[in-house]
């Protein structure tokens, strides 16, 4: 579904991708992880078109999309999904989620996939009418992802859809993910809560300086000792 | 420091309603004071704040949709005047035109005027905004991080703007004689239709942004961009588009305004700049970047400004408006309707 091959992109003129592979398969939910400032956004921003990548190619569904911009990257079902602070806070929880449809022509499909996130999330449907900016952090967080979904996307990323929530949210958000993908969609989440994440996805991408690491099977990653002690600040005493 | 200084919002409402009652204590002491006199001031004042209001919304809504001060807006609202005059001097002889319409001849031809000015400013705007201020974006990364070259830039742009009006409509000061009718009576006091219709059409496009903005998917596009424009591009929205449809609209909107003014006044190549900076203030009155704040603080600079040069002194009039803003930076930095500047990533 989507292949990034050989990505070198940064900021400016500050280079932080050297040069990073990777794959997701249709279907899965493939995890990417790695500390503070290692490049995972910067991979998630290339992808959708808000950074511009040097060298290097990203292919989805077989075309690449690396010189598009981020606009038309969205019509062909690419989307990312923010962390749950990026969402208008003077608008209302349907106007936010009617904003992620922005792309589609026909009201009636407007509706329906209003619907269709209503049923993922029945929490925004009671707060629907409420101003974004009131709403608790785990219901920002659903706010993003059922916006993410309003455009009828193949695949989805998702920017630490776990960063500081209460870990009975984050369980409740994950869960719904995994609905997500049992629906049709792909899903790529970048996270730094390692444990959850790799219980979620099939297949793992730990990053480090720009370049991806090591990879795997998501349970395979889970108890190699490598990662845990070099990459995922986990140290022996606590794991 | 200067935190522990702050005396908070309902200190500033004090201090600023103090001053409020001062100044009216000062007016109502004037011997030209009576209800007269008091009738014609709110009118003029209310007609000349539209003005300012109308500029000052274009200020805003462009501050609010591409993160800079744009210094070159007045000479949109000089450029449409001349818009509408060139109109105007077109239709003035068309006998047709007379013959369909006898009655309603001067006005229809009016209508015509304004919209020229809007749709020819609109367009001119966009074309400003890609070939001169869009390049200054390339390297910088967007509008958040370019602000400062795109302010030179509106400076420079001013100046090309004004000669190049020169150039073509030459520095004297032209009539706009539009036949709207005879003076109407308002309450005891006979108005110049003009006013009338500055404040009706002003309010009229101030109304009708209210309603683009609020109830159409392009104006939820246009807010959304305003907040966030790596947000709007992972929605599907075409982030350079709206920007270069944000900064049309802004100049479309000066662009009518200058043709409201023009019967009033004058045509002349030096009125953007004075209006400019009064719109400037009023912009900074009602509250840097809030829309209903721009149309609120051009009424208040437009009335205190007429009040004062009929009560206080009428040969200081360019004085007020400034005078005023200063007063509210000092003592109510936000403006009546500001909010604390949000945070840009």
């Amino acid at each position: 579904m989507l292949k990034i091959d050989q990505l070198i992109s940064g900021y400016g003129s500050v280079q932080i991708l050297n040069g990073a592979n990777m794959k997701v398969e249709k279907q899965s939910i493939v995890a990417l992880l790695g500390g503070n400032g290692t490049g995972k956004s910067t991979i998630l921003r290339a992808a959708s078109g808000l950074i511009r990548s040097w060298k290097g190619t990203i292919e989805f569904n077989g075309e690449q999309i690396q010189n598009l911009p981020a606009h038309e990257i969205v019509e062909r079902g690419l989307v990312q999904v923010t962390q749950g602070k990026d969402v208008f806070p003077a608008m209302s929880v349907t106007e936010n989620l009617k904003l992620g449809g922005f792309i589609l022509k026909s009201k009636q499909q407007l509706s329906d996939n209003l619907e269709k996130v209503y049923n993922y999330f029945p929490r925004l449907n009671e707060r629907k009418d409420q101003l974004a900016a009131t709403l608790s952090g785990g219901e920002l967080q659903m706010l993003c992802i059922g916006r993410g979904l309003m455009s009828n996307p193949k695949m989805i990323m998702l920017d630490e859809p776990s960063a500081a929530l209460a870990p009975q949210i984050v369980l409740d958000i994950f869960k719904n993910i995994n609905r997500i993908r049992q629906d049709g969609l792909t899903v790529l989440v970048v996270e730094q809560n390692v444990r959850m994440a790799l219980l979620l996805a099939d297949y793992g991408y730990v990053i480090k300086d720009g370049v991806i690491n090591v990879e795997g099977d998501s349970k395979k990653l889970m108890y190699d000792e490598s990662v845990k002690e070099s990459y995922l600040g986990g140290t022996k005493a606590n794991v | 420091m200067f935190n522990k200084l702050r005396i908070g919002k309902k200190g500033e409402n004090i201090i600023f309603g103090t001053f409020v009652l001062l100044y009216i204590g000062w007016c109502v002491n004037s011997p030209d004071m009576n209800i007269e006199s008091l009738k014609s001031v709110l009118t003029i004042g209310l007609s000349v704040g539209i003005i300012y209001g109308l500029v000052a919304l274009g200020i805003s809504l462009i501050y609010t949709g591409l993160d800079v001060v744009n210094f070159s807006h007045g000479e949109f609202f000089m450029i449409g005047a001349f818009a509408g005059l060139t109109m105007f001097n077109l239709l003035g002889n068309q006998d047709w035109i007379f013959n369909i319409f006898p009655d309603a001849y001067g006005w229809i031809i009016y209508v015509v005027c304004l919209f020229t000015a809007f749709v020819s400013m609109g367009l001119f705007g966009v074309f400003i905004e890609r070939v001169f201020l869009r390049p200054l974006t390339k390297k910088g990364g967007g509008y958040t991080v370019a602000g400062m070259g795109i302010i030179i830039c509106g400076f420079g742009l001013s100046v090309v703007l004004i000669n190049v009006a020169y150039l073509i409509w030459n520095p004297v000061a032209k009539p706009f004689p539009a036949e709207l009718g005879l003076p109407m009576e308002i309450g005891g006091l006979f108005l110049p239709i003009t006013y009338i219709w500055m404040i009706v059409v002003g309010l009229s496009v101030a109304a009708g942004l209210w309603f683009f903005l609020n109830k159409t998917k392009m104006g939820l596009g246009i807010r959304a961009v305003a907040y966030s424009k790596d947000v709007s591009n992972l929605v599907g929205i075409n982030v350079p588009l709206y920007i270069s449809i944000i900064f049309g609209i802004a100049c479309a909107i000066a662009g009518i305004g200058g043709t409201l003014v023009g019967p009033t006044y004058q045509v002349v190549v030096f009125m953007g700049y004075i209006i400019l900076m009064k719109a400037f203030a009023a912009a900074v009155v009602g509250g840097f970047g809030n829309l209903p704040g721009a149309i609120v603080g051009g009424f208040t600079v437009g009335i205190f400004e007429t009040a004062s040069s009929f009560y206080i002194s009428g040969s200081h009039k360019d004085l007020y408006a400034f005078l005023l803003m200063i007063v509210v930076l000092m003592i109510k930095p936000t403006g009546f309707f500001g909010v604390q500047v949000k945070m840009k990533a």
